[in-house]
């Protein structure tokens, strides 16, 4: 009996219903499904009764590579209704496709990922021909809402994109793969049919590859000797399946697609108008009643003049942002784009896509077995004998202590119950080495299990899934620097800094985003003391803080060259995002990534910028100084010597290049002092407060240095420690300074002076 | 963006508004006389139910705008083709079209094109600006004979709107914000009621009533005023649409070196541009217009319009200063000479980040044309 292969776009209602429909017309033998084949043993578990949406969830580890990846199941899956319905016509059941561990899969976090690169230009034209933006719109046009002859239409649709892609070595492997399956099954039911559910990519070549070959079952590839690996059942939520981007997504708008597989275009439309409304006037924006006929009315005519009989999800949504958007957009719809939604989005757009895009959460069954981080959770906790819990002392210098608090903040950044910090270290640079904390390992209620279970979904061990935790807080942080550095730390505490990958890529992303150049200078500060110094938490030379370091070195000295201002106060905050990056191209040029000569372009650029801040061009020059340029310093503050910018220049270079002054070969401090030697009493009093910030950058021991080189210089003897120790307090001296100069003034004026102006 | 491909002329339907005999030395026809032959066309291939008014279908008018290649019909619009199925299904309701945008996305020409389209005339036309009066949006008087008969029709001057309702077609109001409010204001009772009074006559003429095919749409730029200042019962009276410049990079490359290769040809300039040199060109007039580079670095916006067609006209400098002064196609040392130009006529701030963004973006790119751009980067002036 002949096989029939039904090729699928994963996630489509429209393919779900068809597999429905078939595997109930034939009642087959076999129903064999897209799937991993090392979890055939245990379908019995996907089929206890769960509520979608679910995953399988796939990890994997040896010398070589890390992968994790999830294989996710809605109600309207294809690949879920098969196994389903399959199962209610007495079919046997099988995953036909490789482990998700094969290196097949290296690439990918989503099995069923539309992975459509491979066919880019074919779609591309097809949405050129039926003047539709992207390939979700056509295909909710071909498929979703007119199926006239769906089988039909997906064959062509699919030998179209077949015949134009080249296939790559992962898919014939995995091809070649799934015919032996289907030739072994086809061999096994004799007269019975059988039914193949595949991406609709593999049908064309699925159906060639059976024709001849061996009919014996495949064996399923194992896992080598070194690695560990495996698959469990973990609950999926929409948003989860709505947040794969790029390449690795899927169809969008998981709770539209839900409600069409329940209710039908017509049905879905409506309860999705109401939640939009509904949820838009939570937010209390106005959605007035003709807003809503508006919204009906152009949907209408949209869907009539794309040709649909219901309105399509894309009608509804333009119908909808017709009506309900009454100004400007700043950015374009996220349907159209098919990119992520940007902050800052309009209200209406926001709610729109939410609102499709659903927060709907999986359950398991609970006779379903818990995922391996719960076993490992209390394993770890046994082993470091944490298991008993209390009020415990931890030494971070040791290594079982050390090794007890990372288990223990790894907890904390899962979010587990009953572990709590009371002390210990609060940032990079605190040298706090003992952490206190209390543990509570009882569980009465069970919130700390259903905890860990929930947590399993990112990983099978602690560590695993406390590294998966943090690269999804540092991916959401955009470029807050504060979010970023909190997470960063975290990973140090977790010990999950020695991974580079995915964290240091949100990283990367987040520190390119950010704008505050005080905030990246506090952060740089700390990682490269970490980075550089850090035995303790053992971050340094971390691949991790290197690519921070890299990345906040660069974006420090973008930033410095944008800013632009007059004359004003020093600003202490830069000065130090500065420092910061002198230190970083001074002490990790060699081992990372970090562009000297570039740099001091930058500081040569800015130092020269006349519409720069003072401060920040004096620091620009001293950055240069640094770097080794061998501009003339002298010459320098010479040309920075007007009274009202003079002590925020010099703060600037004394913030960087302090050395310049208590070199004893050097000039600066002689220029200095004759500079201030030849100011006027009115000019001296405007520069002088700004000259004592200037000199706080000096330690007391170098600011006695450069006392008793002035008192050299001017050839007087006396202790240089004295003339640091004003008799009074110098805000007093510097006000009677003030009021002597008023009082002279008061009198010249009056004519009872002589000579002075 | 315009793709300007204009047609024969001897096809042209001699009914239409403006004698084709005439178009010859015209600079630049309207729509509907440009593409005559493709809307004869689709106006024959037709069997769509039209709206009451119109001169196309719903779906002949959107393939006129986006393209039918079976027809013969030339996409006309780069853009999303969404927005035109938003922009049509509009116009087909009671609601008025605003287009809203940032300068150089093409609003006038899609407006231009939509009302070719739908009223087969696209040249009832209001331009927008501080000067602009009721009388130039509604209608004026022969002061002549005004004095010698009095208020009739006879003396009466219909400006677009009047005719436009009169006739039953749409109406193009053109940089509506840069109006007063209050002048815009005159447009609320013909969008709502859609009558307009004249109250100096009597009897029917008094009484305008707008006729099925009537409609408005509006073009706004987000750079002016903006839309923020209309009055909320103006606004509610329109649909807006934002029209972004193009969002691909390889569909606005393409357009950048057609565009510029049709004008360099028309300037005597005997070699077409080198698409490496308009990479780069394309590339940064992208970053600098998104504020983000394309690894996803933020960068200051500038204060410049980067438009799509400011792009063209730079890639038209670049390439009649490499073939008339050096006799080659322009490199990207001309780019940033040409840049300077355009990026910072505004403010000198954007000479600044412009310069910034040489020194420090340009360098991380491989490629002759980056090398070259970076190395040129002291060509700027100042």
């Amino acid at each position: 009996m002949a096989v029939t292969f039904v090729g699928v776009r994963h996630h489509s209602p429209a393919c779900a219903r068809l597999v429905r429909d078939t595997i109930a017309r034939l009642r087959p033998a076999y129903v064999l499904v897209e799937g991993p084949a090392d979890f055939n043993g245990r379908l019995d578990e996907l089929l206890l009764g769960h509520e979608p949406p679910i995953a399988i969830y796939s990890f994997y580890r040896d010398a070589a590579r890390v992968h994790s990846s999830w294989s996710p199941f809605c109600g309207y899956s294809p690949e879920w209704t098969a196994l389903n319905a399959g199962r209610a016509a007495g079919a046997e059941l099988r995953f036909i496709d490789l482990p998700a561990w094969h290196p097949a899969f290296a690439a990918r976090g989503n099995r069923y990922a539309d992975a459509e690169r491979r066919y880019a230009d074919a779609t591309e034209r097809l949405c050129r021909e039926f003047a539709v933006d992207n390939t979700d719109v056509l295909w909710d046009h071909l498929f979703e809402i007119d199926a006239d002859d769906l089988p039909g239409r997906l064959d062509a649709y699919f030998d179209l994109v077949r015949g134009e892609a080249e296939p790559g070595p992962d898919d014939s492997e995995r091809e070649s793969y799934m015919a032996a399956w289907v030739r072994a099954a086809r061999a096994d039911a004799g007269d019975r049919p059988v039914v193949v559910v595949t991406g609709g990519f593999h049908k064309p070549a699925l159906e060639a590859l059976v024709r001849a070959g061996g009919t014996a079952w495949p064996e399923v590839p194992a896992p080598g000797e070194d690695a560990t690996g495996g698959s469990f059942l973990v609950p999926y939520s929409f948003r989860r399946l709505d947040a794969f981007t790029g390449y690795q997504s899927g169809m969008p708008s998981p709770e539209y697609y839900q409600r069409l597989w329940e209710d039908g275009p017509d049905g879905a439309a409506a309860a999705l108008t109401e939640t939009v409304v509904t949820r838009l006037r939570q937010r209390r924006q106005v959605v007035s009643t003709a807003d809503l006929i508006a919204a009906r009315t152009l949907t209408e005519g949209l869907t009539r003049l794309r040709g649909h009989r219901s309105p399509a999800r894309t009608d509804l949504l333009d119908g909808l942002v017709s009506a309900l958007v009454g100004e400007d957009l700043d950015q374009r719809l996220p349907w159209t784009s098919r990119g992520p939604l940007a902050p800052g989005a309009h209200p209406a757009v926001a709610e729109m896509v939410a609102a499709l895009s659903g927060n709907r959460v999986g359950r398991l069954h609970r006779d379903t077995p818990a995922p391996p981080l719960v076993h490992d959770a209390a394993a770890e906790l046994e082993r470091l004998g944490l298991a008993g819990g209390g009020r415990i002392t931890l030494k971070l210098t040791a290594a079982r202590g050390l090794e007890r608090s990372r288990a223990l903040h790894r907890l904390r950044v899962l979010g587990i119950p009953g572990v709590r910090r009371e002390s210990g270290p609060e940032t990079g640079a605190d040298p706090v080495l003992d952490e206190v904390w209390h543990v509570d390992t009882s569980d009465p209620d069970g919130t700390r299990t259903a905890a860990l279970i929930e947590a399993g979904a990112y990983g099978p061990t602690l560590g695993d899934a406390a590294a998966a935790v943090l690269d999804e807080r540092t991916a959401g942080a955009g470029g807050d620097m504060g979010r970023l550095a909190e997470a960063l730390f975290d990973a140090a505490l977790c010990g999950c800094a020695g991974q580079s990958g995915r964290i240091a890529a949100s990283l990367a992303a987040g520190v390119a985003g950010a704008s505050d150049v005080g905030a990246l200078g506090r952060a740089l500060d700390v990682v490269l003391g970490l980075w550089r110094h850090d035995h303790v938490l053992g971050t340094a030379r971390s691949p991790l803080f290197g690519t921070v370091i890299e990345e906040c070195t660069e974006r420090i000295l973008w930033l410095a060259e944008g800013i632009r201002g007059g004359p004003g106060p020093a600003d202490r905050a830069r000065l130090g995002a500065l420092a910061a990056a002198r230190d970083a191209l001074l002490h990790a040029s060699g081992t990372l990534r970090v562009d000297r000569d570039a740099a001091l372009g930058v500081a040569r650029r800015v130092a020269a910028a006349p519409d720069a801040p003072p401060d920040l061009r004096g620091a620009a020059f001293g950055l240069g100084r640094a770097l080794g340029d061998t501009a003339d310093p002298a010459r320098a503050v010479r040309g920075a010597a007007a009274p009202r910018v003079f002590g925020d220049w010099l703060a600037g270079l004394f913030a960087l290049a302090r050395q310049e002054v208590i070199d004893p070969g050097g000039t600066v401090l002689a220029v200095l002092d004759e500079l201030v030697g030849a100011l006027t009493e009115e000019d001296f009093l405007i520069a002088l407060p700004a000259l004592r910030q200037a000199f706080e950058y000096f330690p007391p021991r170098e600011r006695e240095t450069i006392a008793g080189r002035l008192l050299a210089r001017r050839g007087q003897g006396g202790s240089a420690r004295a003339l640091l120790r004003a008799p009074r307090d110098p805000l007093v001296v510097a006000e009677a300074r003030a009021l002597e100069e008023r009082v002279d003034r008061a009198l010249h004026a009056a004519g009872l002076t002589g000579g002075r102006p | 963006m315009p793709l300007d491909t204009t047609e024969p002329q001897d096809t042209v339907d001699p009914q239409d508004v403006v004698d084709p005999q005439d178009t010859g030395d015209q600079q630049r026809p309207p729509a509907e006389v440009r593409f005559a032959a493709e809307l004869e066309r689709l106006r024959e291939n037709d069997a769509g139910p039209r709206p009451p008014g119109w001169a196309l279908s719903l779906t002949g008018a959107r393939r006129f705008v986006v393209g039918d290649d079976a027809l013969g019909v030339t996409r006309k619009f780069v853009g999303d083709t969404a927005l035109i199925d938003r922009a049509l299904v509009t116009l087909a309701t009671s609601r008025g079209l605003m287009l809203v945008g940032e300068p150089g996305t093409a609003k006038s020409l899609l407006s231009e094109l939509i009302a070719a389209a739908v009223s087969g005339a696209s040249t009832l036309t209001i331009q927008g600006g501080a000067a602009t009066t009721e009388d130039q949006i509604r209608y004026s008087w022969n002061y002549a004979l005004l004095v010698s008969e009095g208020p009739s029709t006879r003396s009466l001057v219909p400006a677009p709107l009047l005719t436009g309702m009169a006739e039953g077609k749409v109406v193009r109001f053109e940089e509506i914000t840069r109006c007063p409010l209050e002048v815009q204001d005159s447009l609320l009772s013909p969008l709502s009621d859609r009558v307009l009074a004249i109250p100096e006559l009597t009897g029917p003429d008094a009484m305008v009533f707008a006729r099925d095919g009537f409609n408005v749409i509006a073009t706004a730029n987000t750079r002016d005023r903006g839309v923020n200042e209309m009055s909320a019962a103006l606004k509610r009276r329109f649909n807006f649409e934002t029209v972004f410049p193009i969002a691909d990079f390889a569909t606005e490359l393409d357009l950048v070196e057609q565009e510029a290769a049709r004008l360099l040809e028309r300037s005597g300039v005997g070699v077409a541009p080198r698409r490496d040199v308009l990479e780069v060109l394309v590339t940064t007039f992208r970053e600098l217009r998104n504020a983000t580079t394309e690894e996803g670095r933020a960068m200051d916006r500038l204060s410049a319009v980067m438009s799509t067609a400011e792009a063209v006209s730079v890639a038209h400098a670049v390439g009649v200063r490499g073939w008339f002064l050096r006799g080659e196609a322009g490199g990207a040392a001309d780019i940033v000479e040409c840049l300077a130009g355009t990026a910072a006529k505004d403010s000198p701030d954007d000479l600044t980040r412009l310069r910034r963004y040489l020194e420090q973006q340009a360098p991380r790119r491989d490629g002759e044309q980056w090398r070259a751009l970076h190395a040129a980067r002291h060509r700027l002036p100042g």
